[in-house]
């Protein structure tokens, strides 16, 4: 992974020099809240329900387990002993002291970490797909440039006051696992270039991506962000906070209109200021090479021997594991969806066993998935029953990888100041719903994802099944979509009739499950197909009427 | 606790933390430009009027107006006032880059709400000229100038990116 030089570390404590100094003339009375707030967001800090919460950067979702040990400390230290892992691919911390914060950010410091950029109306932490590196169908590493990104738009001196908070996205894989297409802007990485995609995103109007610009060469990405990010900060608008992303934008102009004048204002910049030489490319890349394979040779027998043995094992291998580009490696799902649980949590002992299995077997490496998951991207298949071993005694072997109970969901009216419903709460009836391992199993891949209210922050526009709570007089219910997915063939759920009471949610879901499994033509075809293949309609009525 | 610190009345300095007076009057897009200037006048009077009229001025640009309208003119002008309505729109610091980049060597100058957080922000983009609230305007800017001594991106300031210092280019 990337290793700070001298540059990076001096920026970084510089930085929290600044803030150190913003939090002192808040508390001292120099600056009043709403001057503090644009300030204390640029790096990270909230102020929730009941508290402060800082959001760290996890730059495009990559740790390394020194990292991780230091979260499970700072949890211990300063929070109530537990993380939060957010679908932006950071980490939450959800009762911190504001008077804290300076200190929590130099312990952050001591292992090349901040918090900067992870709100705010600026350009946020770039995130990717969780097997980048690792991958079978990758054809293009995403990590380096995301790198590249992350340090031309720390601090950007003329983006840092956006019309709204800017999320960009990059996949380099033949599947698209980074949600590309609903984000500001969503980059393919290919040999040939990139495939610059702007627009997309969820919220309130949610809208798909446009491609607006293919084969752009990597060697100019960022002058051309800069001009797509220019023409933004000047037309965006700023009147109406539910208009201000560039989707609003991209929309009223039509994506053609918007890339011309993005290209118009392209042509204008001296490139060779704003892009970083081949020469630095070539440095950021030499950060992510492969790792030191092991020469342990795969024993294949004794895997099979373990799975026959141990049918829980078994199954965590057939769900938690992604084929890996080495034919004796896979990548692991370290899934924290527990059944009955809030999903993305973590406890500081769950974070350091991660941290010291990802020593023992996964080269030092981990990440952090949208999905709200935690990877270790290189492991040997001989080393796999090991490690669940390891795993399962810490209750971190839940085999749900991609199943109907691996859902996102928003902290919601929990801990949010936002949401008009509770979220963590129905997850875990759901998860308790569909709590039956063999039942998991026999509906295969299906993404259930719940936001809190319209703003989107668990991605219900794009689960298979779509969850949004909303508030109407005071009492919660929750309206169902259907058939949005975030990958290469990226589409938007749709509402389906009138809203449920939580109460109501988990047996209309079954409903609509038990619907699928009878209507399927066989077990490949999975939920998302079968919806595609009948219509949304068939399935609406089943989560409609009691069946 | 302290006084807000943004209660102070705004004073003009400039990038080299010189406290200065502000010589110029804004006018109103009705009064006229008799001889006791120099004056600044409104976008568009400036648009309708400057190739017309001889000498120096400043112009007016808030955040929705296209600085760029101004270059066929920019030789008779020597002030650009940015007005920034609220601390969060941050418009204006394009409009300062695209002068920079266009060539423009007068006087960008920050007025509105302009504090003492965004003066790092506005001299990376070009502006030499801050009417900024504040108890210290001097030692703001002395702040702003030292705080940071790594860049990761170009822009109108002399720094140069870590990426240039890191290769020498």
């Amino acid at each position: 992974m990337y290793v700070y030089d001298s540059f990076d570390h001096t920026f970084v404590r510089e930085r929290n020099a600044e803030f150190a100094d913003q939090v002192a003339r808040r508390l001292s009375g120099e600056l009043s809240e709403d001057q503090f707030k644009p300030l204390r967001l640029m790096n990270g800090l909230y102020l929730q329900l009941h508290a402060y919460m800082l959001r760290i950067a996890v730059p495009y979702g990559v740790l390394s387990s020194k990292q991780v040990r230091k979260l499970a400390h700072i949890a211990r230290t300063y929070d109530r002993d537990f993380g939060h892992f957010t679908t932006r691919q950071n980490l939450q911390f959800n009762w911190i002291k504001l008077a804290d914060t300076p200190k929590i950010l130099e312990e952050l410091a001591e292992v090349e970490m901040h918090a900067l950029q992870t709100s705010g109306n600026c350009i946020r932490n770039t995130t990717t797909d969780q097997f980048a590196g690792a991958a079978r169908d990758e054809h293009t590493d995403p990590r380096p440039w995301a790198e590249v990104i992350r340090q031309w738009s720390s601090i950007h001196p003329e983006f840092t006051f956006l019309p709204r908070k800017f999320k960009i996205a990059i996949t380099g894989a033949a599947k698209d696992r980074a949600a590309i297409r609903v984000h500001d802007i969503g980059l393919h990485a290919k040999p040939e270039g990139f495939d610059v995609y702007v627009g997309g995103g969820m919220g309130r109007t949610p809208h798909l991506g446009h491609l607006i610009k293919s084969s752009l060469p990597g060697e100019q990405l960022l002058s051309y962000l800069e001009a797509a990010l220019r023409v933004y900060n000047r037309y965006g608008r700023r009147d109406n906070i539910y208009k201000a992303r560039i989707k609003i934008l991209v929309s009223a102009l039509g994506p053609e209109e918007y890339a011309r004048q993005v290209e118009e204002e392209w042509n204008t910049l001296d490139k060779a200021k704003i892009d970083a030489p081949s020469a630095e490319i070539v440095r950021i890349r030499s950060f992510f090479p492969d790792p030191v394979f092991t020469d342990k040779t795969f024993d294949r027998v004794a895997l099979e021997r373990a799975q026959i043995a141990d049918p829980a094992f078994a199954r965590w291998v057939k769900n938690n594991t992604h084929a890996h580009k080495r034919d004796d490696h896979v990548s692991v799902t370290i899934s924290l969806k527990p059944v009955g649980l809030p999903p993305g949590d973590a406890s500081s002992a769950q974070m350091d066993v991660m941290a010291d299995v990802a020593d023992q077997f996964a080269y030092g490496e981990l990440r952090v998935s949208h999905e709200q998951n935690i990877i270790l991207p290189h492991v040997a298949k001989t080393d796999l029953y090991e490690l669940y071993r390891q795993l399962d005694a810490v209750n971190l072997s839940t085999a749900n990888g991609g199943k109907i109970t691996d859902m996102i969901a928003c902290p919601g009216l929990d801990y949010c100041t936002l949401a008009n419903a509770r979220s963590i709460p129905l997850a875990q009836d759901i998860s308790q719903r569909f709590a039956d391992a063999e039942l998991t199993d026999k509906i295969g891949d299906l993404q259930i994802k719940i936001s809190g209210c319209i703003n989107a922050c668990g991605h219900h526009h794009v689960g298979h099944i779509g969850i949004l709570g909303v508030d109407k007089q005071g009492i919660e219910f929750y309206q169902i979509l259907l058939g949005g997915r975030a990958d290469e063939k990226a589409a938007l759920g749709q509402i389906t009739g009138k809203g449920l009471s939580a109460e109501a949610v988990p047996a209309a879901i079954e409903r609509v499950v038990q619907l699928y499994l009878k209507l399927r033509t066989d077990e490949s075809e999975r939920f998302i197909d079968a919806l595609e293949r009948l219509g949304r309609d068939t399935f609406a009525e089943a989560l409609h009427e009691p069946a | 606790m302290s006084p807000l610190n943004s209660s102070h009345t705004p004073q003009l300095v400039t990038s080299e933390g010189e406290i200065i007076p502000d010589g110029w009057t804004l006018l109103d897009d009705e009064d006229t430009t008799g001889v006791d200037g120099p004056y600044v006048l409104g976008f568009d009077r400036a648009l309708r009027e400057l190739d017309g009229l001889n000498g120096h001025y400043g112009v007016r640009v808030n955040p929705a107006d296209d600085v760029r309208l101004l270059l066929p003119f920019i030789e008779k002008i020597t002030l650009i006032e940015v007005a920034f309505p609220g601390y969060r729109d941050g418009r204006g610091y394009s409009t300062a880059r695209i002068l920079r980049e266009e060539g423009y060597t007068g006087a960008i100058r920050a007025v509105g709400d302009v504090l003492r957080d965004q003066l790092f922000h506005m001299l990376r983009c070009g502006f030499n000229e801050f009417l900024v609230k504040d108890s210290d305007p001097a030692g703001a800017i002395a702040a702003a100038k030292t705080r940071f001594t790594t860049f990761y991106q170009g822009a109108a300031d002399a720094n140069r990116p870590a990426w240039a210092l890191r290769h020498n280019a």
